[in-house]
């Protein structure tokens, strides 16, 4: 089955090489046997990286340690979940799972489309099929997973520790999918550019796909941050570290391209920015990765410099001359169908929203890449971390939270003052209410008192949206609150869908501004020995150390420390953090020692500890953080991605029928006076 | 018309071209292995052996760390709080070779050789009556503007701080403007726009019109 797998990645680079230029060919020449050849060609790769797959597959399960990639990743003692997910735990394995991804969504691509969009589709085949063909070139002729040592190995070098934890294990595959579905839109773009059909059709055709990628980056990116704050032990979630703002960078033009799809499909506008932003979009995943994999910019989340990098770099160059060349051929056919009407509209709102996300993706951009120019330009190597980020993007964001309750408050087309009074009194309120309540209970953090203004704000827009719609449902319908509400999201699910996005929006920016009022404390405990802090709610705590343990797990030899907690004089339950000392099946120490961190979760925050070190038997250095509010990320990320999974469910025809409206009315002409007299 | 054809057929050169240079540049690079800088250990042929110690980001610089010590000032007493300290030491990125502050990763990466004696500085400095200016400082002189979590706010620096903002800001202008240029087409078609509906377009009285643009507005919202 290994050498199967191999022989597989082989075929499948010839099979994708044929797939791109039949299509291609096909497309130009018109001829129906060679597109037809082309779309066969895409589903037989797809078919060869399977095998190719089920080929590493095995030899991971098998502990086949012939393989330097198995040898490098896995032990005999690793447990079996983190065996399977060392097919994407290296560089080798990753780009295989990247190219199976990739061929798996070409193949429904193809699939999906053999009856529409006849005359994108050699060339969106012929797009997918060239970077299918890029993924396996660069895995067959620069780091194959396949290649074997050239001596015998009795066991495997073990996984890092810090990867063998359940966030990581799916992390890394949704963080993939969602990379991966960004190619499908970008063929479509390509498609539409060359063949100059620039019109909704192809639109059409992306929108699930890049909702897709949407969906799959925001599971992957909250995983990460789930992954970070349980694994790395430092107390945070987001560290504004170049791969985690590789992650949030296509999310961020993704975000914006699924608000300004929606002003092209209504109005028949920003058709050249949609292009754009698809563009984009896609090309900063593939800079994502270069980035990850380069070794150009030090990260905790990099893969070791490699020559994939320069792959990369190349495919990064080619792919942006291509798509330049071809959007500012074709700027002519991407004019607007349609006006601004006013400045005061939901589409105007949806630009200033576009205008900010496309802002932030850049401000992140630049502080990631700004090292690197510092050092071309002075020669002077800088450090860019959390302070630079949060002084540039905190203000965005903050822009960004207000308009999102705003958007939805503003007609399209045009809104009147007295429809803008109506519209904003609750949420106006509701923003007031907060405010006040907030000041009076003593907060004077004035970017977390914005924040919440601004989140009471959102809150009143969604709530008096949802309040709304379930109202009308019940009038017209007789039907209760609940089935109300259910049909209510039912019927316009892209609507609600995206109003429940907003609402993750507002608990994820809640839990952000909760960073505000982290405590953190350093302490050094023998056993029996109190600790004493306040929490940032008031509350009093006490941490007794109940002493230091040793153990051993199965691959690993552990010292834990537990702490019995007290809150005003209530006992709370045991909070014990570890330091685990992975070993080999031979019991010999492998990787640096890493962190287990306890956490006591709450809603309103987590008591974080860490065990730092050991001065003493029985004498642990502990720090304890009180983390408000960290719960409300992962909430907010799941409701976030429950919204996005609301927003791209099909929708059935009837639905699909009642939407739109194609009459076209012209205003009577004035009655004469003489028909006034009839 | 020919211009159009020209185009494309420029086109379709220009993307077989951008083809062979793609392929020339997936084939040009050697053949070499990587592997993740999170793994520390090498492969031989009895098993492993222990590799280079390594930080969360790369390789570790245990000899990183470079001595940070002034005089205490005369009748010195500590110039901040202990929680002041602890977000002094946010500010001043650790040299090991992590991408962390001092703070956090002295209480994260307990094999870290770098952290602590840096902390310990700074402890002293503070006892030695320096302000959070005057450590950060120091601490620059010795290490470079490297150690600083966050560029210093100077010189070519401020590009890093206004560029984003820049940015910003000029998009705003040229979406203003582009909205102007779309009003004003809009105000000078709207007359022409009415005369080039259909002929047998159903008739509807001014009111009817306006229901209607309610209804679709609200329908659309």
């Amino acid at each position: 089955m290994i050498l199967l797998g191999e022989m597989s990645l082989w075929i499948a680079l010839l099979v994708a090489g044929w797939a791109c230029v039949t299509s291609f060919t096909g497309g130009v020449l018109r001829r129906q046997d060679l597109i037809a050849s082309g779309e066969r060609a895409v589903y037989a790769t797809w078919g060869f990286v399977v095998v190719a797959s089920l080929g590493l597959w095995t030899a991971l399960v098998q502990h086949d340690f012939s393989l330097r990639y198995v040898a490098s990743y896995t032990s005999r003692n690793l447990p079996h979940l983190y065996t399977l997910s060392a097919f994407w735990a290296g560089q080798a394995g990753s780009m295989l799972f990247w190219a199976l991804i990739l061929t798996t969504y070409s193949a429904i691509a193809v699939w999906s489309n053999r009856n529409r969009n006849r005359v994108l589709m050699p060339y969106v085949s012929g797009v997918l099929a060239a970077v299918t063909l890029f993924f396996l070139a660069t895995i067959c002729f620069g780091d194959s997973p396949f290649e074997r040592l050239p001596y015998d190995v009795i066991d495997g070098n073990g996984m890092n520790p810090q990867l063998q934890n359940p966030g990581m294990a799916f992390h890394p595959p949704n963080l993939y999918l969602g990379y991966v579905a960004t190619t499908v839109p970008f063929a479509f773009a390509i498609a539409a550019l060359i063949t100059r059909r620039l019109d909704a059709e192809w639109l059409a055709a992306v929108r699930r796909w890049a909702l897709v990628s949407w969906f799959f980056l925001t599971i992957g990116i909250t995983l990460g941050m789930w992954w970070a704050y349980v694994e790395l032990g430092w107390g945070g979630y987001w560290a504004w570290d170049p791969v985690e703002n590789a992650s949030l960078l296509p999310w961020l033009t993704g975000t914006a391209f699924l608000h300004s799809i929606m002003i092209q499909e209504k109005r028949g506008m920003l058709r050249k920015w949609n292009v754009v932003l698809v563009v984009s979009t896609f090309l900063l995943a593939i800079l994502g990765t270069f980035i990850t994999r380069s070794g150009v910019i030090q990260s905790v989340h990099s893969f070791a410099q490699s020559p994939v990098g320069v792959w990369f770099g190349a495919l990064l160059v080619i792919a942006l001359s291509v798509t330049t060349y071809l959007v500012v051929t074709r700027l002519h056919n991407l004019e607007a169908k349609a006006e601004l009407e006013s400045m005061l509209s939901r589409e105007a709102a949806f630009l200033y929203n576009n205008v900010l996300l496309v802002g932030i993706a850049f401000s992140v951009m630049w502080g990631t890449l700004f090292p690197i120019l510092s050092e071309a330009v002075r020669g002077t190597k800088i450090t860019v971390g959390p302070p630079f980020f949060n002084a540039v993007n905190v203000p965005l964001g903050l822009l960004l939270l207000a308009l999102t309750g705003i958007g939805p408050l503003i007609a399209w087309r045009r809104t009147s003052v007295s429809n803008v009074r109506r519209q904003f009194a609750v949420p106006a309120f509701t923003a007031i209410v907060v405010g006040a309540v907030l000041l009076v209970l003593g907060m004077r953090e004035w970017h977390a008192l914005v924040a919440y203004i601004l989140a009471g704000f959102v809150s009143g827009t969604i709530l008096q949206e949802f309040y709304k719609g379930v109202g009308a449902r019940m009038r017209m319908h007789g039907e209760n609150p609940i089935m109300a509400f259910v049909r209510l999201v039912a019927r316009n699910r892209r609507r609600y869908g995206g109003y429940i996005v907003h609402a993750g929006v507002v608990m994820l920016f809640c839990a952000f501004a909760g960073l505000a009022f982290k405590r953190e404390f350093d302490v050094t405990l023998t056993t029996g020995q109190a600790f004493r802090a306040t929490d940032p709610y008031g509350h009093a705590w006490r941490f007794v150390s109940d002493g230091i343990s040793r153990f051993d797990a199965l691959n690993r030899q552990v010292t834990a420390v537990t702490l019995k907690p007290w809150r005003d004089g209530r006992a709370m339950p045991l909070i014990e953090s570890e330091k685990r000392q992975h070993v080999d099946s031979r019991g010999q120490p492998t990787f640096e020692p890493s962190t287990a961190v306890g956490i006591y979760e709450k809603p309103s925050q987590d008591v974080y500890v860490v065990f730092t070190g050991q001065t003493a038997p029985d004498t642990a250095e502990i720090r304890i953080t009180f983390n408000p509010l960290v719960w409300w990320v992962w909430y907010g990320g799941m409701v976030m991605a429950l919204g996005g999974l609301i927003v791209m469910w099909p929708a059935s025809d009837r639905t699909r029928a009642q939407s739109g409206y194609a009459a076209v009315m012209r205003p009577a002409a004035r009655p004469s006076p003489a028909d006034a007299a009839l | 018309m020919s211009r159009h054809r020209h185009t494309e057929s420029y086109t379709r050169r220009d993307f077989l071209i951008a083809a062979a240079v793609g392929v020339a540049g997936v084939a040009l690079p050697r053949r070499a292995r990587g592997q993740d800088t999170q793994q520390s250990g090498e492969q031989d042929g009895q098993g492993v052996t222990q590799g280079p110690r390594t930080t969360m980001s790369g390789p570790m610089n245990e000899s990183a760390y470079r001595p940070v010590v002034l005089p205490p000032k005369p009748g010195a007493k500590p110039s901040m709080s202990d929680g002041q300290r602890d977000a002094l030491e946010h500010q001043l990125h650790c040299q090991c070779g992590c991408t962390l502050d001092v703070f956090t990763c002295r209480t994260t990466d307990f094999t870290c050789p770098v952290s602590p004696p840096m902390h310990h500085d700074i402890v002293n400095l503070v006892l030695g009556g320096y302000t959070a200016a005057e450590i950060l400082d120091a601490f620059r002189k010795t290490y470079g503007e490297r150690v600083l979590m966050s560029p210093v706010r100077e010189g070519f620096n401020w590009a890093g701080y206004v560029a984003p903002f820049v940015a910003l800001g000029g998009a705003t202008v040229a979406v203003a403007a582009l909205i102007r240029r779309w009003r004003g087409v809009t105000a000078g078609v709207t007359g022409d726009a009415a005369a080039s509906l259909p002929a047998d377009a159903p008739a509807a009285t001014p009111d009817e019109m306006a229901r209607l643009d309610a209804a679709i507005r609200d329908d659309e919202r």
